[in-house]
Parts: C-alpha cells; sequence; structure tokens
C-alpha cells in the first residue's frame, strides 16, 4: 500500500511499516482471534474424535432431556413442566426449579438452523455448544482484557490463554453440556460491560450489562458470584473517594434492570429481595444513592453546615438501615444465608449440617496441585499482573484486584469455583506475560549515554502516577532494555514458558478432562484401546426389558443418566432439592432387607441399581460412596441408621469377612457382593477397589432377585420381589425354597418385622 | 393386755424394716432433684450410681460418663464438660417443678472407677448416656440399658446433645438451652470498640497514610493471592498436620497424592510462586528502570536464571504429586 510505494526500505523495515497500518492490524487481530477461537474449540474435541458425539457426565443428561422436552412440547410447556417421571412419587416442578438458560439457548439454535434449512440433530447441538461458546469466551477475554490495558496484545493473549487453560475446558469439552458451559461466556462478558459502563457512565453499556446479568441468571446459580462482586468493587470504590456520577449511572442502571430482569426467572423469582446473598447488591444500591444525596448537599451547602449533617445524617441513615435488616432477618422476612452460600464463609458449616453438600467432591476444598493442574503458569503469573494494575490503578483495576482476591479465595475453598477464578487470571496474566514481552521485544534500544530520554506517553503518565502516590518501583523514570541477550534471554525464556504451557493445556485436556465417564477407557495389554461400556449397557438393558413406568431406586448420582438414557422414572435424582426422600433411599440402601422392603414397596420401587467396582477396580462405586448414604440417612433418622455400626470396633470401614454385622446384612452390601464369589475359584475371591479378600460364602438375598449384571460388574441390578403368594415374608419363603423346614424363629420375627416403618 | 407391749416390742423391728425397705422410685426421684436444685449436674459415685440407675424407675436418667484428670488426656472430656454443665443448668432452671423427670448427673473417673470401667472401659473417651424410665407413664417398652450418645463424630455443642436427648423423651417438656449472656465478653467488646476508635481518630494523620498507600495494598493482595492459590484454604478445612514423617525417620516435605498436601508444602509452594511472580515484576518494572547499562544486564541474567530454575523446580515438584506428568525443564529433569 502507501509503504510499498516508499522508496528502498529494508525488509524488517517493510515488515514493520505493514503492521503499522491500522486496517491491517485490524484484520490480523480478527484472523488471529478466529484462530484462537478454533484452537479453543477444537481442543475440546477430544472425546468426540476419540467416543463419539456423546453427552458425558451426570447434570448434562437432564440438561439433554430437559431441552429435549422444549423442543418437542415449546417453550410454554417447558415453561410449566412438572415432571412425574422423577423424584417419584413426589415429582418435580421442574420448569420452575431449573435454570433454563441453557436449554432455551440451544432451542433457539436448534431452530435457528432449522430456518436455514440446516437438519442438525438437538443432540449434536447439544454436544457442541460448550466448545462453540467457549471461542466466544475467548472473545469475551479479549474484549475485557483491552479495557485495563492500552496495550492490545495483551487481550490476544488473554484470549488464548482463556481458550485453552484446563481449568476452563474442564467443564466446556464436547459434550459437557451443563450450565457452565454458556455460563462462563455470560460471566466474562458480563463483567466487560460493567467496565465499559462503568468508564463511559453511560445507561446503554449499564443496560446492556443488566441484559446479560439477566441471562446469566437464567443460566448458572453461579450468578451470586456476580451479584456480589459488582458492589463489592462499587464499595471498594466509594471507599476509595472515587465516587462519581458514571459509578451512579452505571450501577443503578445495572441493579435496577438486571433485579427485574432476574426476577423473571420463576427458579429466581423473589428471591433478590429476600435472601442474605443478594443484599450487598440492595444495600449497595442504597448506598450509592445516600452518597449521592451528601454530593449534592455539599454543592449546595456551607462547608461547617454540611459537615454536621454528614455526621448526623450518615449515621442514623446507616443505623437504620441495619436494625431493619436485623430486624426483617429475625421476623424472617428476608432469609439468612442459604446453606451452600453460608458453607462459603463458615467452611465447617456443611460438614456438620449438611451431609448433601458435603458429599459432593466438587465441594471439596482445592489441594495445591489443582491450581497448577488447571493454570500452569497463570499461577505465578497471576499476582505479577495484579501487582502491574496498581501501577495505574483506575477504576477498572481496582475491579481486577478484587476480583483476584475473592476469586481465589472462593476458588480455594471449593474446587468447582476454580471456574470463575480462571477468567482473570488469564486477564492477569495476559497484561503481565504482555507487558513483559513488549518491554523486551521492542526492537528499540536506548543510548546508553542518554538515559532521560523517555516516551512522552511514560512520562507523563509518571507525573500522574507521582501525584497519587505510586508504586515504588515505579519510582526511577522508564528508560528500556539496553542489550540485544537481556532482550532475546527473556523472550526465549517466555517462547518457552509459553510453548510448556500450550503442550500443559493439551496434555491435561487430552488425559484427565475429555472421558465422558459414562465410557470409560483402558488398555489392553498389548496397548490398544479398550471401552468398557457397562452403563450404557445396563440402561440399554432397562430401557428394552422394563415396563414403560417402571421404578428405578439408585443412589442420586445415576438419577439423571437414567432419566435420560433408559427413560425410566426414579426416586431420587442429582437435583437434590428433598433431602428427606433421598435420606430414605439412603435409609433403604443402608438397612436390613426386612427394613428395607417395606420402604421399596411403599415407593413402588420395581428395580434396584447399584454401581460395583469391585471385579474392575472402579473406585466410584457405590460401596465407596456408601458412607455418604448413611450419613444422610443418618441426619433424617439418627435412631435406625447409625454411622458407627458400619465401622468395626477397631475403626475401620470394612466389606470383607471381618465387617460388622450391620454392613454385612445391609441391603447396599448384599446387592454389591451377591454371587460375586462365583467368579473365583473358592478362597480366590477377590475386591480390586478396595483390595480385600471376600468371604467364600456370599450374601443371601431374599426380597430381590438379580435382574442384570453388566460385562464388566459395574452395574448390577435386581427386580424387587412382589408379595408372596401364600401370604409368607419373603425369608420365610426363601428358606423354604432352599428346603429348609419352617423355623419357629422366622416365623415370629417375619411378620412383625414387615410391619416396621 | 399383756399382749400389748409384746405386739409393740415385736412390730418396732417391722417399723424399722419399714423405714429401710427399698425405697420408692419416686423417693430417689425427689432426692436426687432435691441435690440437683443445689448442684446440677449431680456428682455421682459407685454407689449413688447404682442408686440411681437402679431398676425399677419411672425417671430418666442422664449420665455423662467423663475423665477430667489430666492423667488420662481425655480432650473431649474438657471440651464438652462445660457445654453439659451448660445444659443441666438451662433445662433445670426451664423445668423447676421436674415435670419432665429426669435427673442430669456427671460421673469422673475418679469418683466412680469400677461403674466406669464396667459401662465404658479404659478411661480415655467420654459418653453421655440416657436410661429411659422402665416403669410408669413414660417407659419405653423394649429398650434395656442406656441409649449412648457418641462422641465420634465430634458434635459438642450443648444444643446438639440437646436434641439428641429431646428426641428421647417424647411427650415430656425440654426445655430448651439458654446461653447466659457473657457480660464481660460484652463489655470487652463495647470498651475496645471504644478504644479502638478512640486511638483511629487520635492516630488518624499518621494512620491514613499507611492505609492509602498502595505498596501497602499490593502486598496485602499479592500476599492474600499467593496464599489462597498455594491451597491455605485446604490446610484450614482439612486440619493437615505440618509436615510428616517419611518412614525412616526423616521429615518428608511433600505428601505423595494429588489430593493431599502438607501444611510445610504449602508454604514452600507459596514461596515459589512468590518468587515467579516476584521475578516476573522485576523484569517488567525494574529492569528497564535501571539506567546503567552493565546493571541492567547483571539483573536481567539474575532475574532470568531465578525464573528458568525455579520454574524447573516446580515442574520436579509437580511431578511428585502427580506421577504421569511428562513435561520437565532442566536442570531438575
Amino acid at each position: 500500500m502507501a509503504v510499498a510505494t516508499a522508496s528502498e526500505p529494508s525488509p524488517i523495515q517493510v515488515l514493520a511499516d505493514f503492521g503499522k497500518s491500522k486496517s491491517l492490524r485490524t484484520l490480523l487481530r480478527v484472523l488471529i482471534l478466529c484462530f484462537i477461537a478454533g484452537a479453543a474449540v477444537s481442543s475440546r474435541l477430544f472425546s468426540v474424535i476419540r467416543f463419539e458425539s456423546i453427552i458425558h457426565e451426570f447434570d448434562p443428561w437432564f440438561n439433554f432431556r430437559a431441552t429435549k422436552y422444549l423442543i418437542a412440547n415449546g417453550f410454554y410447556d417447558f415453561w410449566d413442566w412438572f415432571d412425574d417421571r422423577t423424584w417419584h412419587p413426589l415429582g418435580r416442578v421442574t420448569g420452575g426449579t431449573l435454570y433454563p438458560g441453557l436449554m432455551v439457548t440451544s432451542g433457539a439454535i436448534y431452530h435457528a438452523l432449522r430456518a436455514l434449512t440446516i437438519p442438525v440433530d438437538i443432540r449434536n447441538i447439544c454436544v457442541l455448544l460448550a466448545p462453540a461458546f467457549s471461542g466466544l469466551t475467548a472473545f469475551a477475554a479479549y474484549l475485557l482484557t483491552n479495557e485495563m490495558t492500552t496495550n492490545t496484545s495483551a487481550g490476544l493473549l488473554a484470549a488464548a490463554f482463556m481458550g485453552i487453560t484446563p481449568g476452563y475446558i474442564s467443564r466446556s469439552v464436547a459434550g459437557s453440556y451443563d450450565n457452565e458451559a454458556i455460563a462462563i461466556f455470560l460471566l466474562v462478558f458480563t463483567f466487560y460491560l460493567w467496565i465499559k459502563a462503568l468508564k463511559l457512565g453511560s445507561v446503554l453499556w449499564g443496560a446492556l450489562c443488566a441484559l446479560f446479568y439477566g441471562y446469566m441468571v437464567a443460566s448458572w446459580g453461579g450468578y451470586a458470584f456476580i451479584t456480589c462482586l459488582v458492589p463489592l468493587h462499587s464499595f471498594v470504590l466509594i471507599c476509595m473517594g472515587r465516587y462519581s456520577t458514571r459509578l451512579y449511572v452505571s450501577y443503578t442502571t445495572w441493579y435496577a434492570l438486571g433485579t427485574l430482569a432476574s426476577m423473571q426467572i420463576p427458579f429466581v423469582g423473589f428471591l433478590p429481595v429476600r435472601t442474605s446473598e443478594h443484599m450487598p447488591a440492595l444495600g449497595i444500591f442504597g448506598f450509592l444513592q445516600l452518597v449521592a444525596f451528601i454530593y449534592y448537599i455539599r454543592s449546595a451547602l456551607s462547608g461547617a453546615q454540611f459537615k454536621a449533617f454528614l455526621f448526623v445524617g450518615l449515621g442514623a441513615v446507616f443505623g437504620l438501615a441495619l436494625l431493619a435488616l436485623v430486624a426483617m432477618t429475625s421476623a424472617g422476612y428476608i432469609a439468612p444465608w442459604s446453606g451452600r452460600f453460608y458453607s462459603l464463609w463458615d467452611t465447617g458449616y456443611a460438614k456438620i449440617h449438611i451431609p448433601i453438600i458435603a458429599s459432593v467432591s466438587e465441594h471439596q476444598p482445592t489441594a495445591w496441585p489443582a491450581f497448577f493442574f488447571d493454570l500452569n503458569m497463570l499461577i505465578w503469573l497471576f499476582p505479577a499482573g495484579v501487582y502491574l494494575c496498581f501501577q495505574d490503578l483506575k477504576d477498572e483495576h481496582v475491579f481486577v484486584v478484587v476480583y483476584a482476591l475473592f476469586g481465589s479465595y472462593f476458588a480455594g475453598v471449593m474446587v468447582r469455583l476454580m471456574l470463575t477464578l480462571t477468567p482473570i487470571v488469564c486477564v492477569a496474566a495476559a497484561m503481565a506475560s504482555s507487558q513483559l514481552l513488549s518491554t523486551f521485544l521492542s526492537i528499540k534500544s536506548p543510548k546508553a549515554k542518554d538515559p532521560e530520554q523517555e516516551d512522552a506517553t511514560d512520562s507523563s503518565s509518571k507525573k500522574t502516577k507521582q501525584n497519587t502516590g505510586s508504586l515504588r518501583s515505579a519510582n526511577s523514570p522508564y528508560v528500556g532494555v539496553y542489550s540485544f541477550l537481556s532482550k532475546g534471554l527473556v523472550s526465549g525464556i517466555m517462547t518457552i514458558y509459553l510453548l510448556l504451557f500450550v503442550l500443559h493445556c493439551t496434555w491435561v485436556t487430552s488425559n484427565a478432562y475429555s472421558s465422558p465417564s459414562v465410557v470409560l477407557a483402558s488398555r489392553m495389554p498389548d496397548g490398544s484401546q479398550h471401552i468398557i461400556d457397562d452403563y450404557r449397557e445396563a440402561y440399554q438393558w432397562l430401557r428394552q426389558n422394563t415396563k414403560e413406568d417402571a421404578k428405578i431406586m439408585s443412589w442420586w448420582d445415576y438419577g439423571y443418566q437414567i432419566g435420560g438414557m433408559a427413560d425410566r422414572p426414579t426416586l431420587v435424582d442429582n437435583n437434590t432439592w428433598n433431602n428427606t426422600h433421598i435420606a430414605t433411599v439412603g435409609k433403604a440402601m443402608s438397612s436390613s432387607e426386612e427394613v428395607s422392603y417395606p420402604i421399596m414397596r411403599q415407593h413402588e420401587v420395581d428395580y434396584v441399581l447399584v454401581v460395583f467396582g469391585g471385579l474392575l477396580g472402579y473406585s466410584g462405586d457405590d460401596i465407596n460412596k456408601f458412607l455418604w448414604m448413611v450419613r444422610i440417612a443418618e441426619g433424617i433418622w439418627p435412631d435406625e441408621v447409625s454411622e458407627r455400626k458400619f465401622f468395626t470396633p477397631r475403626g475401620e470401614y470394612r466389606v470383607d469377612g471381618e465387617a460388622t454385622e450391620t454392613m454385612k446384612n445391609s441391603l447396599m452390601y448384599k446387592m454389591s457382593y451377591y454371587n460375586y464369589h462365583t467368579m473365583f475359584p473358592p478362597g480366590q475371591a477377590q475386591d480390586r477397589v478396595r483390595g480385600v479378600r471376600l468371604p467364600d460364602t456370599g450374601p443371601v438375598l431374599d426380597t430381590l432377585d438379580e435382574a442384570f449384571t453388566s460385562e464388566n460388574w459395574i452395574i448390577r441390578i435386581y427386580k424387587v420381589k412382589d408379595l408372596d403368594n401364600v401370604g409368607r415374608d419373603h425369608s420365610a419363603a426363601a428358606s423354604f425354597e432352599r428346603g429348609h423346614k419352617k423355623k419357629k424363629s422366622t416365623k415370629k420375627r417375619g411378620p412383625r418385622a414387615l410391619r416396621v416403618e | 393386755m399383756r399382749w400389748l407391749p409384746l405386739f409393740i416390742s415385736l412390730a418396732l423391728p417391722f417399723g424399722t424394716l419399714a423405714a429401710k425397705k427399698p425405697a420408692t422410685p419416686a423417693d430417689t426421684f425427689n432426692g436426687f432433684h432435691t441435690k440437683a436444685l443445689a448442684t446440677t449436674p449431680v456428682k455421682l459415685a459407685d454407689p449413688s450410681y447404682k442408686k440411681l440407675t437402679a431398676s425399677p424407675r419411672d425417671y430418666s436418667v442422664a449420665v455423662l460418663l467423663t475423665a477430667m484428670d489430666s492423667r488420662f488426656g481425655c480432650q473431649l472430656c474438657h471440651e464438652f464438660q462445660p457445654e453439659w454443665e451448660l445444659l443441666a443448668k438451662s433445662w433445670l432452671r426451664g423445668d423447676k417443678k421436674a415435670e419432665s423427670r429426669i435427673i442430669f448427673s456427671t460421673l469422673d473417673f475418679s469418683d466412680g472407677r469400677d461403674t466406669f470401667i464396667s459401662v465404658l472401659g479404659p478411661p480415655n473417651r467420654t459418653c453421655a448416656d440416657v436410661l429411659p424410665p422402665s416403669i410408669g407413664p413414660h417407659a419405653v417398652p423394649g429398650v434395656e440399658g442406656p441409649i449412648r450418645y457418641d462422641f465420634t463424630n465430634g458434635a459438642l455443642t450443648a444444643e446438639q446433645v440437646h436434641s439428641w436427648i429431646a428426641r428421647h423423651m417424647p411427650g415430656r417438656p425440654t426445655p430448651a438451652v439458654k446461653r447466659p449472656v457473657n457480660y464481660v465478653a460484652w463489655a470487652v467488646g463495647v470498651v475496645s470498640t471504644l478504644g479502638v476508635a478512640g486511638a483511629l481518630a487520635k492516630a488518624g494523620p499518621y494512620i491514613l497514610p499507611i492505609i492509602q498507600n498502595r505498596n501497602a495494598w499490593a502486598a496485602i493482595s499479592l500476599i492474600g493471592i499467593l496464599m489462597f492459590t498455594s491451597g491455605h484454604m485446604f490446610n484450614q478445612i482439612r486440619k493437615v498436620p505440618y509436615v510428616a514423617g517419611d518412614g525412616h525417620g526423616g521429615i518428608s516435605y511433600f505428601s505423595s497424592g494429588f489430593q493431599n498436601q502438607l501444611g510445610m508444602e504449602t508454604q514452600i509452594i507459596a514461596f515459589i510462586y512468590g518468587l515467579l511472580s516476584f521475578a516476573a515484576i522485576a523484569l517488567i518494572m525494574k529492569v528497564p528502570r535501571v539506567a546503567d547499562a552493565k546493571k541492567q544486564q547483571v539483573w536481567v541474567l539474575l532475574w532470568c536464571a531465578v525464573l528458568f530454575l525455579v520454574y524447573s523446580f516446580l515442574l520436579s515438584i509437580f511431578r511428585i504429586k502427580n506421577g504421569g506428568y511428562p513435561f520437565s525443564l532442566p536442570p531438575f529433569m
């Protein structure tokens, strides 16, 4: 272009000038962003390539089922959906107890593609939704970072980091069709809009922010993170004496519209004005009005009058507000912190009061290897980036600092919240690494004799800094890097690290986050891959061999999968809204047959499904989860179920011959090990998960019939026997079948036990 | 009428016998209740334990078996004792007429050695028993022997034990636990708040520059972030040990599992992260501000060496935690 016509430029000069053209830079940026999005999508496709286009894990199966319902029955039916095929016999008001954003998004995409006459199966949309949105997340990270620095390459780096960092991939591989799939994009984009609104003081951007906040509320329970972080940011700004009309306009716009938007979701409803986790937002809203009023008064009153007014007025209003909050909380108008949320502050709370929360592995605290595993070198670039924010410390930098601190606290308390930390880590680390690279990659070297020569922009920014009190490390004037060796060394190291980061991300994604968990992969002795497909085998069996409305009892982990894959009603599922019902199932599993059978009859259970990993060495099985069932049951029936009785007197949790009587008689134990010893020669029966040898005589089941056992024994399904034809109880009938004489004791014990519960 | 004195003399031993006749359950209860009104929970010894828990009885007995003597090293006993006393006192206060018919009592190992051993075994643990009535309107059929509250879950507040006892006493009043107002704490709180406020008002001009100091806030933020990202909250929640032995008499600084860690380990990691961050910060902020070219060169070399060595070391530590991790950098291969 204009450069090409210049006379005799050196090739490097051509290249440099070529890059300076503004339109070309834009083109390059767009291209790079497209490549990043491509990398983000493709790195999430491991599981589709290795296995097939399949929905993963547990919750996605419910989302998939709900999406299918939405497609089949339309939006209004979906909104009013009462699901009688879960939580039998209670049912679930599904339309009012889910976050509909995800399903509506994929439904909209489905209909849009249909309108364009592209026939796509809804399953493929669901499988590929998370990777597609990860590309958008990378773009949102680019925008957010660009608001933080003037250096546009930081944005590109942030987009690249966001695209491939395992901390985000962990929840967004193809097939993990979960709320987080779209929620992280919404989170980052809402923050971007918030920063934009704050910077411009614009109602339009504030309204956009509220719109996306509403979308976020419709998509994920983690919206509370935004609800708390934005007010916190505003509060810190006010405390720093940075109140401005920009802040007032953007915050009030966001809060008013955002709260209205969030209240449209049936599941959220009036929570934003009734629960404590939403109170900071409301409080800051009121506080801002007050501050604005004070600023107005100050412009109208004289100094002394104003001071008196300030003390009296502010103190009175603050005291009254606090009093009102306390009164309304104690009167029950405002619910105190909800359990899940409260457990983030008082970390011992959940362990004692809500075992169902503590039992979920995602709710465990995070050990340091998990941070390094998910973020690799970003984890140490992150503090450096936060430090750089203190250099200018504009309003948006305060946001980074506040977000970084709270994000890292929450991520430390709960593994799952690593997800909310990841965006800010990417942004801060990108700021640090781009500044490092731009410092050491600049071709210009300062002249050694004339260190006073500075960039005009640098000196001006430095002067403002010194006015407001700056970082000590930025006191001396900026010079630049002299030697080529330094530049080469640092950029070399950074290149190695960045390459290593890419390798690390690929390795982690490929090894840790790409297994669908519905299908397990193992290696044969010759190195070839062997697929273990017991789950789908069992669910397919249920689908083909049981009645349409046969009720399946299993631990809640498998509820969504049974609903989604086998299409059979379940007693409990992963939407753990009714603890008592879950405890009922826990009690049935952990009690003896005489107690369990009436429970199962009362709940019309036809089949019981257990997961057993003893043969294969699959550690996520029900015997390993058993103590949680016992604990949750004990929480409701402390007199009938006792955790202590499942431990030997020496305090061990054993399943072999030394197991306690309660353990051996529990339904779960019997179902897991029923007939298991027949797989082995006498005396060789072994449980490969717990690494113990089992007794030669297996447990005896009287009230259940073994109906199905999958290829690797991972899933075992039992049919609940009907009542005996001649009115005997099942143990008597079974002992008669075995050819024993009728014993008086059994006769005496049997009927009485049946009336228990 | 010479028979009369004879009758009387004959009746005398009967009279004394009648007086010595085993006390009725109601008498026992009233006796212990008056004791309880003086000091509750009632302190028991071997004979009084037998007397109180003798069958038949139409009242409930709640006994805390404890070993307070420091020789036995029963941590739990010491932690729970004040809660038990609080529970007993607030129960009695709410139920002065003893309508709930329960006696709260404590049996210390040093007072009732034989009973303790026969009931609970060696004196290294504690438990609370509730003995339901065997006769009377509140009798629970089919329950023999005491119902035991196990302290295995570490449940130690009076409220929790109260709800457990209340569960075994259906149809009877169960006065709630009332914690006494801690006037001392309130006084200390109010005075210290006023003191701090006064000190702040007085020292404001000196403290304000520190509060407004950007360097201080930067340091606080970085320390916070480093602490949280190196697993400090995990240590807090799981109460992990600081260091562990390696089985050969030495100390192992790193636990081998991916899901667990030691206190020392997280501090090392936080230090490593801090060092790497600081190297990056120095390269970004400090180095380009060094006016002397030679000096700058030395600094760059130094920080690059730190960056390279420490990161290599970090990767080698991570390979301890995650055996299959394939990447490493020289020199710690």
